[in-house]
Order: structure tokens, then C-alpha cells, then sequence
């Protein structure tokens, strides 16, 4: 094991897509069963590189003292006042996410087997410089470097949507694009800012996540008018790019369309990572760096994500197109990430962590599934379909078992985060705000629980119209049926396999995926929740728990000594 | 004062040899046609680089008579030089587009020979712009740069459509020269000299010598400090008039997609790269006049710092403006030359925010009054040098970009077999003539997409790191003042102005690329306009590629350019004290945890 040092085989892994494109792209003239055949082995053996470094990760020291492990750094951009590096490393909350993308991936190419055959060298280059990205955009260390895959995301998925997408597909890539880029050039600004206010208060420039994580908490943003409001802005800034990507409700429009038009191999990537990378963007920038402004907007933004369960459930419930029906329900099954995120209670923090890989695993499959059904129906249309349970036994019980993780049946994944989460919501609803706040916490977190009634409803309903019944195929695919069997194939069952046993895994044992992030995901929100205790201070004097009070005297206790005296003035709060 | 030596000779070696390439290529041209033209100029062209890269760069400004060699002027002439090769490979392209047209066709083109030579001149000219420390010398080499402009633009097309362009340009040219003409006569009577460091030195001095009375009229010299309040805001808003031509920027912004769509595909190459330098070293030259030399611990003067106020809000509201109306304009046109020309205007607009940031960065948050010097330090990045890492990334991309163009040439005719006569070769003059070009072209259609990418500013090609650059030293404009400013709020609202300009740009530039990438078409491309042009944009993209993996060398040597202007002390680079701060971030990672159990 010590032939590898931890950091090169994660540049290894990182690297390891982009030596596939090559190959792939050198193997073009050998026809398309050389080009997807090295895509696939590319693919797989990044999974197998990049499961072997977690499970390196999981033995570390790093791991058990919360520490960056295989850490790489190497100069980029140094002159002037730039310090830019590559630098890389893995720590409890990229740990999932990267795993997450590298699994993705492989289900991506494999999904795509005989769905793509025109201009296939292209198709499976670009998943492969897109699986680089991300994982390159979870294990950044820079500032700058984040910035960089968190962009570039954006240009394999904009030509997959537009080349190989359906009819709408240049618009949707059009729109994607310039909705995305639009958002995440304000989250520059404000990284900017951060960058240069840290530079202005510590006498030295850096660009490297922990050290202006630090910094920042040492020299807080101003959150008044003589500083501009500038922690305010900078939040905005950052809120605006993140929320886009998620998306969080009002700025989701992007996202139905993008999904419908995009090929089955890049909605599978999109749902199952990049909405990810909005998220977390929160934990890793907005939570630790700027609590305040976090503090104060956590429950305008919990309350967004309440509505964006209802209403994405609602809007998911009368959809004629199955995928767009899914595609809903991922802006449904986000709302619960954000609210989970902005209830500022740890267990739905760590619930809210987890769901991102459950939501990653369930919508992947259902997108996989339901790009197999459209190969064999041509039509994604509900109406149109039924029956295809007694054609396609095995397709249907792999369309139930995503079906019933999506919908957070108890033993599977979907339960677990969806079940801490709302726990967390109710606490902090019962115990943790002030008086006045306390009846709308309540009714937000029902909706929670609401949207996981009409989320059964949604996906049961539409399982039941298109699996079971009487086929209302037209004929014409019925001839289709005696040549060959329309259940999966073999490669459908590669890709779909890993993601069913990673599906039952987190739902039986999900301490083994909590564990190992927990630490980390607290330490990045513990100055955002102790900020949002501090504002509801009042309310714990009449409320009066005592787990509560606990909390906060420990909390205080861990704030102290790394907080200056300007950190300590009482934050103002609108009351 | 001025002496002309052997010594000034020698340091303009690489022009001088450009002038005498140019006069073989005339006399060549007139034997042997126009290709011998261009490669006289090629060659010139590469023994101008080699004498140029030869010269000795102690780090220190050399000046002899007229002309003063600095990092500035250094950077501004390896650039001129350079883009001139590409330029005079992607001409010789053009020559061989025209070449292979019949004689029924339009854009008919007697074989000039003047070309390759007035092209040189041209580059001669631009790179004595960056050398002149004098008015008279700058004002000539300006017309230099002008007047082989008018003549490339008659001379390659002369159908009434590029008639129509060289006119246009031609006169407008003539007022904006008029214009910095004015503005360098008031120059004169602010310094009494032609000199620009006297100038400046004046300029500096002016009013600082006393706190100025009520009145408002100490006599310093010759000249009053309220005399020099009338003649500066003129001086200010015609040099800026003439800038703006050059460069594109608005309010002289509107001759730019005329001309560009009547004049032919590589005379808008030449349009949108080389007069936009020649406009950043004038703005740049004036800017320098009001800031004290480097490490002269000089203050600057309240007049001087009157100077810089109005020079920064006025360039940072052209900035804001241009980039909006370059952009905004772009999304509307349907040619490219007309396109491109839009988006020349609104990088013109990128180009001046690092302009605007460098003139604040020399004020002092105090006011017109407060009379403090730069603050030069590590933690604010120069903005000049952002501004010509911006222009060669700018530049690159833009001609990359032409050179592919020419190299399509034609689309093939659609054949009619009802007439016998021969179709009309159809020049690639619409977005929709691009249609498909990833199927009929792949090399050339990578080529386009990527430096189109560049250009929209997408991480991690230069593009991108030109932007970082310049949002990076407008964002750091104050950014250590102890309360937040005036000055800090203009800038942060101009980075805003800037990036959401960079997100409306994307999508005229996807645009293309849709067309490239997502549509089909029944008719591919001729690829007919030359071998040299198609090198060209294949040596753009292999440069392009290898600068967004490693930006730090074209950075550093921006960096030492703007420095030796901007009077900011020159930052080698410098380990960053990373120890420090890891040791206490772990320090409070462990606190945190000890707080966790």
C-alpha cells in the first residue's frame, strides 16, 4: 500500500478520466465498440481507484482527527498578489460526493451502451471530462481551483445536451448555460471578496479554503453599514450561484427543461451530481465563512425549501412526461436538502449530507430507468405507456426499488435522510427559535412531512399507471417484442446494480456513511448554528430545555477561543 | 535635453528593421507579386522578435532621445510583434482566398503589393507607440499606426460595401486624431515641454507646493493650479475622445460593425487587435503622467490627484457602458464580422476596467486633497497589468478566431442544373453559414468553439484568468481602507457590471457554437482560404491551450509591464507565508474539536 502515496492516487483518480478521453479519442477509428468499451473501463477503474481511496481514507489518522487527507498542493498562479494552487485533498465532506461521482459516472456510460451511437467518440469523451470535473470540483482545495471545475462543469454538459439531447435540446443547453453561468459569476464575485478582505486583515493573500475559513472567522465580514453590508452582499452573491445550481425553488426553472432535453447518460450525472455542488457550496463557503448572514437568512431559505418540496411534489403530481415527472421530484427532494440544511440543527445537517447521496442514487436510477423505457417505447409519455411490468419484469422491480428509496420507505436510504431531517426541522421548530418564529417553523416542517405524503402519492401513482394495468402500447411495438426481450440487458444491469446495493446499504446500515462525514459536517456549520442560537437567544430563556440550553453553553464554550472581541458584540437582530 | 544618439538607433533596431522589410517588400511586390510580399514580411517580421528578444532587459528603463524601453513598453512591443506574425500569416491566407476566385467575382483583387509592406509599417508604428516618451514622437508614431489602417482598408476590397467601410473609418479616424491632438496641445501648456516625463514631473509638483488658498490660484511657474483645473478636463476628455476610437469604446464606439462588415474578414482582424493596443499605451501614458515614479517616494500633487479622480470615474462609467452596449449589441446581429465587432467593443469595455482600477488604486480615499502617495503592497493586484493580461489574452483568442474564419473561406455552391452557369462563390458571412462545421470541419470547428469559450471567459482557458485578473484588481480598489468607501462601492458595483456582462456575452458566443455543434447542414465548407491561415489558428489554439495550463509566464511578464508604469512596486514573487496561517487554522480545527467532545 505504501507504493501509492494517498496523494498521487488522488491525482491518479482525478487524472485517470481525462487519460480515458485520450484513449477514447485514439480508439475512434477502431469503431464503436473499441470507444465505448475504454470508456467503460476508464470508468470503472476510476471507481475502483477512487473506492479503494476512500476506503484509505476511512483507515487514516486524517479521518479520525478530521484532517484534509492526501493533500496536494503545486503553484498555479503566483505573482502579484496571486497565490493560486492546484491543490487537492479529501476530507468527511467531500468523501461521499466524490465516491458519488465516480459511481455516477460508470452508470452513465453504461446507460448510454446502446443509446448513443452516433458521434460516440464525442459522447463519451465529454462524460469523461465531465466525471474529471467532478470530481475535481469535490476534492478542491483552491478557492480559484473550485471556481474552475465548478465552471467547467458546465461545457461538457451544454454540448451532451445540445448534441445528443432530444428535440428541444438547444434551448435547454442555451438556457442551462447561461442560467448556470450567470449565477455562478456572482458566487466568483463574492469569492473574490472573501479572498481579498481575508488578504486585507491576516497581511497575506491566500486562496486555500481552510486557511480563509480561518481567517474569516478571526476578521468576520461587516454585517453593518459602515462595512457595506459586505458579509450580506457576499452571501447573496454566493447564495445566488449556489441556489441556481441546487436548484432551490424560485431559481429552478432551468432545471425540468435541462433534464428532458439531456440525453439519459448526462441526466444522470446532472441529477446525481451537479445538483450537488450547489449544496455543497453552502456547507463548504456560505456556512463556515459568513454565520451571520447565514444566521439571519436560514429561515427565509428553510421556508424556501418547504415550498420547494410542496410545490415540486404538486407541479411533479400532474405530469404527463415521466421524466419531467422526475425531474420535479428532484427539485422536491432538494427543497428537503435545503431545509434540512437551514434548520441549523445538526442532525438534519447530517441528514440533509447524507440525502444528497440518497437523492443522488434513487434519481440517477430513476433517470437510468427511465431512459430504458423510452429506448424500448419511444415515448416517455405516461398515458402511452402501461403494463410494462408483464414485458419487463426486472426493469419494474428496479423502477420500485428507486421508487420506494425516492419515497423514503423505511429499510432503504430515502428514510433515513429524509427521517433526520425532519426530526431536525421539528427540534429546532420546537425548541430552537424564538417565540414568534416558532408557529411558521412548525407548519414549514409539516409541509415537510406533507411532501412526503404527496411524494408517495406522485411516484406510486405514476408507477402504477405505467407498469402495471393494461398495455396501451400501440401495436407497432409489439412486433418488437417477439424479436427480442424487452427487460434489461445486460449492460443495464451494470449499471443499475451498484447503485441498487449502495441503495439498500444506507438504509440498513447508514451509520457507516454518517460516520465518517459527521465531524466534518459540524465543524463546517457550527459557527452558522451557534450564530443562529445567538439570534434566538431570547426565545431559549422562555423555552427553557434543557438539552437546549446544554447546547448553547457548550457551543459558547467552543466559539470562545477563537473568537476576537469585535466577534463577541451582540449581532443585531431584527426583531 | 532630447539628444539622438547611435544608442537610440540601436534600441530601435527591431523597427528600423521593420521599416526596411517594408521597403523590400515593395520592391519585391513590384516583381514577383504579392505572395513574395508577405513572406519578406514573415521573415522581418521573426528578425524583430529575435533583435527585440536580444535586447538587453536589465529591469531598469532606458531612455535615449524620443524613446524610452521599459518593461512596459517591452511587453507592448513582443505583443505587437507577435500578433503581427499571426496577422501576416492569416493575410497571406486572405491574398490565397482571393487568389482562387474567378474573375467574374465580386470581391476581385488586383494584385497589390503594398500590402504586406503598409502591414509592416503599420507594426512599426504601434510599437514605437509603446516607446515614445515625447508628444511629437507619440503623435507620429499614432499616424504610423492610422494611415497604414487607411490604406490596408482601401487596398483589400473595393467593392462599394469596403469603399463605404474605408471611408467611414477614414474620417472618423481623422477627428479622433484631431481630438488627442488637442489634448496633447494641452499637454504642452500644462508642462511646456514635449516631453512626457517633464510633464509629469510638472503635473506631479503642480499645486503641492503650497496648500492652495481660497482662491485657488497659487502661481507655480508659469502655470496656476487653477489654470491647470480648466486645461486638465479637456486635455482629459478629448484624450479620452481619441482612446475610444482605437480602442472601440463608446461614445466612438458606433463605426466599428460597419466597418467591420464592409472591409474584408482579415482587416477585421487587424481592426479588433492592433488599434486597441495602440489606445491602451495612450490611456496608459496619460494615467502615468499623475503617478509618481517608481520608488521616487514622491507625493502626488492635488492637481495630479484631481487628474486621477476624474480620469478613473470617467473611464470606469465608458468602461460600464461599453461593455453593456458591446454585449447587448452582439446579441442582436446576425453577421459575423458584425458580431465580432460588437464583442471588440464590449472587450474594449473588459480592457478599461483594469485602466479605471490602476488610476483609483493611485488616489487616496481622503479625496482631491489628501495628496498620499500609491499604496503599493502585495494584497492589491495592478491593474494595468491586469489590463494587458487581459489584452494579449484578448488578442490571441480574437485572432485565433479571424484566422479560422478566413481559413473556411467559402461554403461550396449549391449546384443548379438548370443553368450552365457557373454558381457564385458564397464568403462565410452569417452565423448560420457556420451550421454543421463540427461534422465538416472538426479541427477547425474545435478550434473556433474553444477560442470562443475564451473569449466568454470560461475557466481554465486564458480568457478566464484575464478576467480573474482584472475583477481581482477592481475588486481590491480599497479593499484595505478601514471603513467602506465611495471608491470601494464604485468598484465592487463595477466587477458586477463586469461579470454579468461576461454571463450575457456567453450567450452570443454559444450561439455560434450551437450553430457549430448542435445544427446540421446540406453544404460544408470550402476550408479554401489558405494553408497559412489555418497554421495560424492552430498555433492560436496550441498557445491558447498551453497558457490555460500554465498562465504564470505570460502573467508575470504583464505584471512587470503595468509595474514600470503604474509606479507600483515591483512584486517578484513572493513565497506567500502559508505557515502561518495553517498553524493557527489547525490550532482552531483542534479547538473545535476539543469542543466536540
Amino acid at each position: 500500500m505504501n507504493l501509492l502515496s494517498p496523494s498521487t492516487h488522488l491525482l491518479l483518480v482525478i487524472l485517470m478520466p481525462l487519460v480515458g478521453a485520450g484513449i477514447v479519442w485514439l480508439v475512434s477509428s477502431r469503431g464503436l465498440q473499441a470507444v465505448r468499451q475504454s470508456a467503460a473501463t476508464t470508468a470503472v477503474l476510476t471507481l475502483v481507484a477512487a473506492g479503494w481511496l476512500i476506503l484509505r481514507y476511512l483507515m487514516s489518522t486524517e479521518a479520525a482527527s478530521n484532517q484534509v487527507f492526501a493533500m496536494v498542493s503545486v503553484p498555479w498562479l503566483t505573482g502579484g498578489m496571486f497565490d493560486i494552487r492546484l491543490s487537492v485533498g479529501l476530507d468527511g465532506l467531500s468523501l461521499w460526493l466524490f465516491g458519488l461521482s465516480a459511481l455516477l459516472s460508470v452508470t452513465a456510460i453504461f446507460v448510454s451502451w446502446e443509446a448513443v451511437t452516433e458521434r460516440a467518440v464525442g459522447f463519451y469523451m465529454l462524460l469523461l471530462l465531465l466525471e474529471t470535473a467532478m470530481l475535481g470540483v469535490f476534492v478542491a482545495r483552491d478557492i480559484i481551483l473550485f471556481y474552475v471545475f465548478f465552471e467547467f462543469t458546465l461545457v461538457p454538459l451544454f454540448f451532451l445536451i445540445g448534441i445528443w439531447g432530444h428535440d428541444e435540446r438547444r434551448k435547454a443547453a442555451i438556457t442551462f448555460f447561461i442560467y448556470t453561468l450567470a449565477g455562478s459569476v456572482l458566487a466568483f464575485l463574492g469569492l473574490m471578496t472573501i479572498v481579498l478582505w481575508n488578504a486585507s486583515h491576516t497581511g497575506s493573500v491566500t486562496f486555500d479554503i481552510e486557511a480563509l475559513t480561518a481567517g474569516l472567522s478571526l476578521h468576520p465580514l461587516p454585517m453593518d453599514a459602515d462595512g457595506g453590508y459586505l458579509q450580506w452582499v457576499v452571501f447573496l452573491a454566493l447564495l445566488i450561484g449556489f441556489a441556481v445550481k441546487v436548484p432551490i425553488f424560485p431559481f429552478h426553472t432551468w432545471l425540468p427543461l435541462a433534464h428532458v432535453e439531456a440525453p439519459t447518460g448526462a441526466s444522470v450525472d446532472l441529477a446525481g451530481v451537479l445538483l450537488k455542488i450547489g449544496i455543497y457550496g453552502f456547507l463548504r463557503f456560505s456556512m463556515p465563512m459568513l454565520p451571520e448572514a447565514t444566521a439571519v437568512a436560514a429561515p427565509w431559505l428553510f421556508a424556501l425549501g418547504a415550498f420547494g418540496i410542496v410545490y415540486g411534489a404538486l407541479v411533479a403530481l400532474v405530469q404527463q412526461d415521466l421524466k419531467r415527472l422526475i425531474a420535479y421530484s428532484s427539485v422536491s427532494h432538494m427543497g428537503y436538502v435545503v431545509m434540512g440544511l437551514f434548520a441549523l440543527e445538526p442532525v438534519a445537517i447530517e441528514g440533509a449530507n447524507l440525502q444528497l447521496i440518497n437523492h443522488g442514487l434513487s434519481s440517477a436510477g430513476l433517470f437510468a430507468l427511465v431512459g430504458m423505457l423510452y429506448e424500448r417505447f419511444h415515448t416517455r409519455s405516461i398515458q402511452s405507456l402501461g403494463g410494462v411490468a408483464k414485458k419487463a419484469p426486472w426493469l419494474t422491480a428496479l423502477f420500485m426499488v428507486f421508487t420506494f428509496s425516492s419515497i423514503g420507505l423505511p429499510g432503504l436510504n430515502g428514510f433515513v435522510g429524509e427521517f433526520m431531517i425532519l426530526a431536525g426541522s421539528f427540534q429546532r421548530a420546537w425548541t430552537g427559535v424564538s417565540p414568534e418564529l416558532q408557529q411558521s417553523y412548525l407548519i414549514l416542517s409539516l409541509m415537510g412531512v406533507v411532501g412526503v405524503v404527496l411524494g408517495a402519492w406522485y411516484m406510486l401513482w405514476a408507477v402504477e399507471r405505467v407498469f402495471f394495468g393494461n398495455s396501451r402500447l400501440p401495436p407497432s411495438h409489439l412486433d418488437n417484442e417477439s424479436q427480442e426481450s424487452l427487460d434489461l440487458r445486460w449492460h443495464e444491469i451494470v449499471a443499475l446494480a451498484p447503485l441498487t446495493v449502495f441503495v439498500l446499504w444506507i438504509g440498513i446500515t447508514p451509520a457507516t456513511f454518517l460516520a465518517p462525514s459527521s465531524q466534518s459536517v459540524r465543524t463546517m456549520t457550527l459557527a452558522s448554528s451557534n450564530a443562529f442560537n445567538r439570534q434566538m437567544q431570547p426565545a431559549q430563556g422562555h423555552a427553557g430545555t434543557e438539552m437546549i440550553t446544554h447546547n448553547n453553553e457548550s457551543s459558547d464554550q467552543q466559539d470562545r477561543p477563537k473568537t476576537n472581541p469585535t466577534f463577541q458584540k451582540p449581532i443585531s437582530v431584527k426583531q | 535635453m532630447m539628444t539622438t544618439s547611435l544608442e537610440t538607433f540601436l534600441l530601435l533596431s527591431p523597427e528600423i528593421t521593420l521599416f526596411l522589410a517594408a521597403l523590400i517588400a515593395y520592391l519585391a511586390a513590384a516583381f514577383s507579386g504579392l505572395r513574395a510580399g508577405w513572406l519578406v514580411a514573415v521573415t522581418g517580421l521573426g528578425i524583430a522578435i529575435l533583435v527585440s528578444g536580444n535586447q538587453p532587459d536589465s529591469g531598469e528603463a532606458i531612455s535615449s532621445g524620443p524613446i524610452t524601453i521599459d518593461g512596459f513598453s517591452f511587453y507592448i512591443r513582443l505583443l505587437t510583434y507577435t500578433t503581427g506574425l499571426v496577422l501576416a500569416l492569416i493575410q497571406s491566407g486572405d491574398y490565397w482566398k482571393s487568389a482562387v476566385q474567378d474573375d467574374s467575382s465580386q470581391h476581385k483583387r488586383r494584385g497589390t503589393g503594398e500590402e504586406a509592406g503598409t502591414f509592416l509599417i503599420l507594426l512599426a508604428g504601434l510599437s514605437l507607440v509603446g516607446l515614445a516618451n515625447d508628444l511629437v514622437l507619440l503623435f507620429i508614431s499614432l499616424e504610423l499606426v492610422s494611415i497604414p489602417t487607411y490604406i490596408l482598408l482601401a487596398l483589400k476590397r473595393t467593392d462599394a460595401a469596403g469603399q463605404e467601410a474605408s471611408l467611414k473609418y477614414f474620417f472618423l479616424s481623422l477627428v479622433a486624431s484631431a481630438l488627442f491632438l488637442y489634448s496633447l496641445a494641452c499637454l504642452y501648456g500644462l508642462g511646456g515641454s514635449t516631453s512626457l516625463l517633464a510633464i509629469g514631473n510638472q503635473i506631479q509638483s503642480l499645486g503641492s507646493i503650497a496648500p492652495p488658498t481660497i482662491e485657488g490660484s497659487i502661481v507655480v511657474g508659469t502655470i496656476t493650479a487653477s489654470m491647470a483645473a480648466v486645461l486638465l478636463p479637456v486635455m482629459l476628455g478629448t484624450a479620452l475622445a481619441g482612446v475610444a476610437f482605437r480602442m472601440a469604446a463608446v461614445p466612438m464606439h458606433f463605426y466599428a460593425p460597419d466597418v467591420y462588415e464592409g472591409t474584408s474578414t482579415s482587416n477585421a482582424a487587424v481592426l479588433s487587435t492592433l488599434p486597441k493596443i495602440a489606445g491602451i499605451v495612450m490611456l496608459a501614458r496619460i494615467i502615468a503622467l499623475a503617478i509618481p515614479p517608481l520608488g521616487s517616494g514622491q507625493t502626488v500633487g492635488p492637481v495630479a490627484e484631481i487628474l486621477l479622480l476624474q480620469t478613473w470615474h470617467l473611464i470606469a462609467i465608458v468602461a460600464a457602458v461599453t461593455m453593456t452596449v458591446g454585449n447587448c449589441m452582439a446579441l442582436l446581429q446576425n453577421n459575423l464580422r458584425r458580431l465580432l465587432a460588437c464583442s471588440s467593443i464590449a472587450h474594449a469595455g473588459y480592457l478599461l476596467v483594469g485602466l479605471a482600477a490602476v488610476t483609483a488604486a493611485a488616489t487616496s480615499e481622503q479625496g482631491p486633497l489628501g495628496g498620499e502617495s500609491i499604496t503599493a503592497n502585495a494584497l492589491t493586484l495592478d491593474g494595468l497589468a491586469s489590463t494587458l493580461f487581459y489584452l494579449a489574452t484578448y488578442v490571441l483568442a480574437t485572432v485565433g478566431l479571424f484566422g479560422g474564419l478566413i481559413y473556411l473561406g467559402h461554403r461550396w455552391p449549391e449546384w443548379s442544373t438548370s443553368s450552365n452557369k457557373r454558381p457564385r462563390l458564397e464568403e462565410i458571412e452569417t452565423v448560420d453559414d457556420l451550421n454543421g462545421l463540427s461534422t465538416t470541419n472538426p479541427v477547425a470547428a474545435f478550434c473556433l468553439a474553444t477560442f470562443l469559450l475564451s473569449l466568454a471567459g470560461i475557466p481554465p482557458l486564458p480568457g478566464f484568468w484575464g478576467k480573474l485578473s482584472l475583477v481581482t484588481s477592481s475588486l481590491s480598489i480599497g479593499s484595505g481602507d478601514a471603513a467602506f468607501g465611495d471608491r470601494r462601492a464604485w468598484f465592487i458595483g463595477l466587477s458586477i457590471v463586469l461579470v454579468l456582462n461576461a454571463a450575457i456575452a456567453a450567450a452570443y458566443y454559444l450561439r455560434l457554437i450551437t450553430a457549430m455543434y448542435f445544427k446540421s447542414t446540406d453544404k460544408g465548407v470550402q476550408a479554401d482560404g489558405g494553408l497559412s491561415s489555418g497554421l495560424a489558428m492552430v498555433v492560436c489554439l496550441i498557445v491558447l491551450l498551453s497558457i490555460s495550463i500554465r498562465p504564470r509566464g505570460l502573467f508575470t511578464s504583464a505584471l512587470r509591464a503595468g509595474n514600470t508604469l503604474s509606479g507600483n512596486i515591483a512584486t517578484e514573487t513572493m513565497p506567500p507565508q502559508t505557515t502561518q496561517i495553517s498553524v493557527g487554522d489547525a490550532m482552531i480545527a483542534s479547538e473545535i474539536q476539543k469542543g466536540n467532545r
